[in-house]
């Protein structure tokens, strides 16, 4: 009990995730009279994951897109082809950052990437600067629910390695945060157009369309290629990252020539820096996991849960609420990585799917980058544009409203994640 | 001064080694899909050596990180803490970390050590310790780093910020 305490202190003290894990596991090992080198026999399990190859390549094909002029092109088309509607630029905003963060994952970046363009981009159109200011920092986390994001070939690959419940595959995974992710990108165009609505409209004219088409003519392949083989179910998951990160580097590197060959050696360091952080955490997470599931742990919990809470929609509302706090407190991978195991067999035990559990639990996540105080966007943003975060707190208080709601729905209408998927 | 000179050269050999080795995984990565999808066949010890790349960019990714402390952490608290605590605490916080490693890397040698010895083949004929070097390597270099940045926490300037969150 002191140990757990020991290492939940160092834990909020800001000690690196994988070291409290770690420590976790060596002791828990260590107590069980365990020899503790089981640890690293776990981590090595890290080389057994063929799915796993799929986080460097797409988080390398996300980090040369985000230094390349991708972004403008990207903007550049989406504006083409919304901006006539009423609230053209917001929709724009919205579509263009769901777009980024599904293929690039980390959602730091998408405001740090297009939030730059966006948001000058939406004040010079004559939006309000709470308005502008709160839709960008919302939109740092839209598209987490798209495939190929990150988070879900993550939260998919820990549900697989549990194997608890019914089994789930990636594609199946994809399918099912396809209509959730639409719902909230819907909600808040809706909210958009309605705030908007007395903006001037700015008309559509082909010569723009055709010049956007153009300019942007090597990467609209892309998403049509990774989401259309993924979706179709010709490529592997794992296939589709290395087509992604190989295409990318041709275009970037060798036809638009953005990226100086010099400036590879960093990219790689910094995509690798990035995706080591989270594996390594992966890795010490499968040998505390096995640690705890020996102790019976998440059975435990999920009886101590079953005596004070019956049924399932209780269940998911105080869901709802830890997976808030968790999301506004922990970065979303370590989060995916600790809490997974031990959230989902008790969703199991509410006769949840393992499916829409990953829906839901990535949903709140999402919501969780902006929460009030503390969301991590809310930083990021403030740093970003130089305000205040009590200023950017009070401009997307209602956005977070929207998604909230979006938030339930998803919560507790199950077939609207299970239906694509079948089951 | 020649430390760190040391120091600089060993960070890019660690570089160089990295880009080599997610050149290899992209190749091999993209290789096998042209082989399966157009000529039907494939390489039996590619996807093996991919995985093992996988780990071992993990590593070197997890090493690069470690250079300036910029391991996931929770901030909440950290943050808020008045300049004066926040370099003890982070100091305090980065000598656990490097106590924690070194422990991880001991074990992990233990476990390349026993592999040596009994000889274990991975695939295609290479030796399973070989596979499973980086482990013990990563974690020691990880845990040194740790232990290099909790003294540059109480100097003002360069280190003070140095593990500033992401």
């Amino acid at each position: 009990m002191t140990v757990a305490f020991g290492l939940l202190l160092a834990a909020l003290l800001g000690a690196p995730l994988f070291a409290v894990i770690a420590a976790a596991a060596l002791w828990g090992f260590y107590a069980s009279d365990i020899d503790p080198s089981a640890v690293a026999i776990e981590f090595y399990r890290l080389a057994e994951m063929p799915v796993l190859l799929a986080i460097p390549l797409f988080t390398l094909a996300g980090y040369l897109l985000g230094e390349s002029r991708a972004p403008d092109r990207l903007v550049g088309l989406t504006r083409a082809f919304l901006g006539w509607m009423p609230g053209g630029l917001a929709l724009v905003t919205l579509v263009a950052c769901a777009l980024f963060t599904a293929f690039t994952g980390a959602s730091g970046v998408t405001i740090v990437a297009l939030g730059a363009l966006l948001y000058p981009a939406l004040r010079q159109g004559g939006y309000g600067e709470r308005f502008s200011l709160g839709l960008v920092t919302t939109s740092g986390s839209l598209g987490l629910l798209f495939a190929p994001s990150l988070p879900l070939i993550l939260y998919g690959i820990v549900a697989q390695q549990l194997g608890v419940g019914r089994s789930i595959t990636l594609d199946e995974l994809f399918l099912a945060g396809l209509l959730p992710g639409l719902l909230m990108v819907a909600l808040l165009a809706g909210y958009s157009m309605w705030t908007n609505r007395t903006q001037p409209l700015t008309p559509f004219t082909w010569r723009e369309a055709k010049a956007a088409l153009r300019a942007a003519r090597w990467e609209l392949p892309l998403p049509v290629v990774v989401l259309g083989g993924i979706y179709g179910g010709y490529f592997a998951v794992s296939e589709a990252a290395a087509a992604t990160v190989l295409y990318v580097l041709a275009i970037e590197v060798l036809v638009h020539r953005e990226i100086p060959l010099r400036a590879l050696p960093r990219i790689v360091r910094e995509a690798a820096t990035m995706v080591g952080g989270v594996l390594v955490i992966l890795g010490v997470s499968l040998a505390s996991t096995n640690y705890l599931i020996d102790q019976q742990v998440p059975a435990r919990l999920l009886e101590a849960v079953r005596s004070v809470v019956s049924s399932p929609l209780t269940f998911l509302l105080l869901l709802n609420g830890l997976l808030l706090l968790l999301g506004m407190m922990l970065d979303i991978f370590a989060a995916l990585v600790i809490v997974v195991p031990l959230l989902l067999p008790m969703a199991v035990g509410y006769g949840i799917d393992p499916l829409h559990l990953g829906i839901v639990f990535l949903a709140n996540m999402q919501l969780g980058y902006f929460t009030p105080p503390v969301g991590m966007n809310l930083f990021i943003a403030s740093f970003r544009f130089g305000k205040d975060v009590a200023e950017l707190v009070r401009a997307s208080l209602p956005f977070f409203v929207v998604l909230l709601v979006a938030v339930l729905v998803i919560t507790y209408w199950p077939a609207l994640s299970l239906a694509l998927a079948g089951r | 001064m020649r430390l760190e000179r040391l120091l600089a050269l060993i960070e890019r050999l660690e570089d160089a080694t990295l880009v080599l080795l997610m050149a290899v995984l992209v190749a091999l990565a993209g290789a096998q899909i042209v082989l399966r999808n157009l000529f039907d066949s494939g390489l039996v010890w590619a996807d093996p050596t991919v995985r093992v790349l996988v780990l071992w960019v993990a590593l070197l990714g997890a090493m690069a990180a470690a250079r300036q402390g910029r391991h996931i952490t929770v901030d909440l608290v950290a943050r808020a803490l008045p300049a004066r605590l926040a370099a003890p605490v982070r100091a305090l916080t980065d000598l656990f970390a490097a106590g924690v490693c070194g422990v991880l890397a001991w074990h992990a040698a233990r476990l390349v050590a026993m592999e040596w010895s009994a000889g274990t083949v991975a695939f295609a004929g290479l030796p399973a310790w070989i596979a499973q070097l980086i482990v013990p390597v990563g974690f020691a270099v990880i845990g040194l780093r740790y232990l290099a940045l909790a003294p540059r926490r109480f100097t003002v300037g360069a280190g003070a910020d140095a593990g500033a969150s992401r």
